[in-house]
């Protein structure tokens, strides 16, 4: 079958690059005007909303694959291995954890990931600072509901974080400039330009 | 203004945690896509790539086997599918800003920094339907345009050469990889 006109890139090239504008395949669901009837976000925060059930066994499996890692890791030392599998369960909590409703553990999981990645020497991260930090995510979990443990909460977190970028600051010492990229702030406001 | 008919899009989800699959996939399913189809690895995405075809990519970054940005950039090989043109939003609990600008030269359409919400979530599926952009070839890269706008107190040299192309004004990738919601 012969390609349709609208399927074919227009392409305009110059002398170190070419512009392609691919067919706009996805205009057969772009529907002029305004909405009509039921706003989707709100239609979709409320399927969100009915899954949030399961959310605390959610939380619970994620916080069980960590202290698994966590086993791991201290049955067989720090090796590329157990060090990926530490990363990937505190990384999947870093993502999750907020949605599921209990954003302090996605903070606690944040300091944990950057503890684990931003080690220059995998074998000289402190397994009593993973153990503070896996300790204090599931305890978290584990007492969320009881009053009137925010502050103590807050302050957990913050220091875990404070300890982790203290020994962070010491370990890259010499590479002032990645130490100055892992410090720099998460989303800088910049261009996207190349 | 524009509304989308999400009953007429198809979805690839990849993710390699179970969790946010079934978030991703309630999300979509909630805005009014039917047809969502899943991989949890870099692998499994690719196959089911090339098999679905679908029309707008979600892929996370950390996965086992090959990660988010290299699988983008084996959809990106001009030639080596049908599609290397389909909107890839990566969804990713890295929010430093040297990740968000290699994602960006690794080819992906959007950035949307783990937590997600609806909204976040809507907008970049809005965008890349409504707004798409054209797609820039060199020897280094081939993926969307990377100028999402025109910095008039640019002072340097003009990079491309051979004449100005033109650019489609978008708001910064940086400044949207995390929507407060």
């Amino acid at each position: 079958m012969a390609a349709r006109k609208d399927d074919t890139p227009s392409v305009a090239t110059y002398a170190d690059h070419e512009v392609i504008t691919p067919p706009h395949r996805l205009r057969m669901a772009v529907v002029p005007g305004a909405a009509d009837g039921e706003d989707p976000i709100a239609r979709a925060e409320a399927a969100l909303a009915e899954l949030a059930t399961e959310f605390p066994n959610w939380m619970e499996a994620e916080c069980e694959r960590l202290e698994a890692a966590r086993k791991q890791v201290r049955r067989d030392g720090f090796s590329d291995k157990t060090h990926d599998s530490l990363f990937r369960a505190a990384h999947d909590i870093k993502g999750e954890a907020a949605t599921f409703g209990y954003p302090t553990v996605g903070a606690v999981a944040e300091s944990l990931c950057r503890l684990l990645e931003h080690t220059p020497d995998i074998t000289r991260i402190p397994m009593a600072l993973v153990d503070q930090h896996v300790d204090a995510a599931r305890a978290i979990v584990r007492e969320t509901g009881q009053a009137d443990l925010g502050a103590v909460v807050a302050a957990l977190t913050r220091r875990l974080r404070e300890v982790t970028d203290e020994f962070l600051r010491d370990e890259n010492s010499e590479r002032p400039d990645y130490l100055e990229s892992i410090f720099a702030p998460a989303l800088a406001a910049g261009s996207g330009g190349v | 203004m524009v509304r989308i008919d999400f009953n007429r899009l198809r979805f690839l989800v990849i993710d390699d945690n179970a969790h946010m699959r079934r978030i991703l996939r309630t999300l979509l399913h909630g805005f009014g896509t039917r047809d969502v189809y899943e991989a949890e690895d870099g692998a499994g995405g690719l196959e089911a790539f090339t098999h679905y075809m679908p029309d707008i990519v979600l892929t996370d970054w950390v996965m086992p086997i090959f990660d988010g940005l290299e699988l983008t950039q084996m959809i990106r090989q001009p030639g080596a599918n049908a599609n290397p043109y389909v909107p890839i939003i990566m969804v990713t609990g890295h929010s430093e800003k040297k990740r968000v600008v290699s994602a960006r030269d690794g080819g992906i359409t959007e950035f949307l920094t783990k937590p997600i919400s609806a909204k976040a979530l809507y907008e970049r599926i809005v965008n890349v339907v409504a707004n798409p952009r054209p797609f820039i070839k060199t020897k280094t890269y081939f993926g969307p345009d990377r100028r999402r706008n025109v910095n008039p107190n640019y002072a340097g040299p003009e990079r491309r050469k051979g004449g100005k192309a033109d650019v489609i004004r978008q708001q910064p990738l940086l400044d949207k990889a995390k929507v407060l919601s």
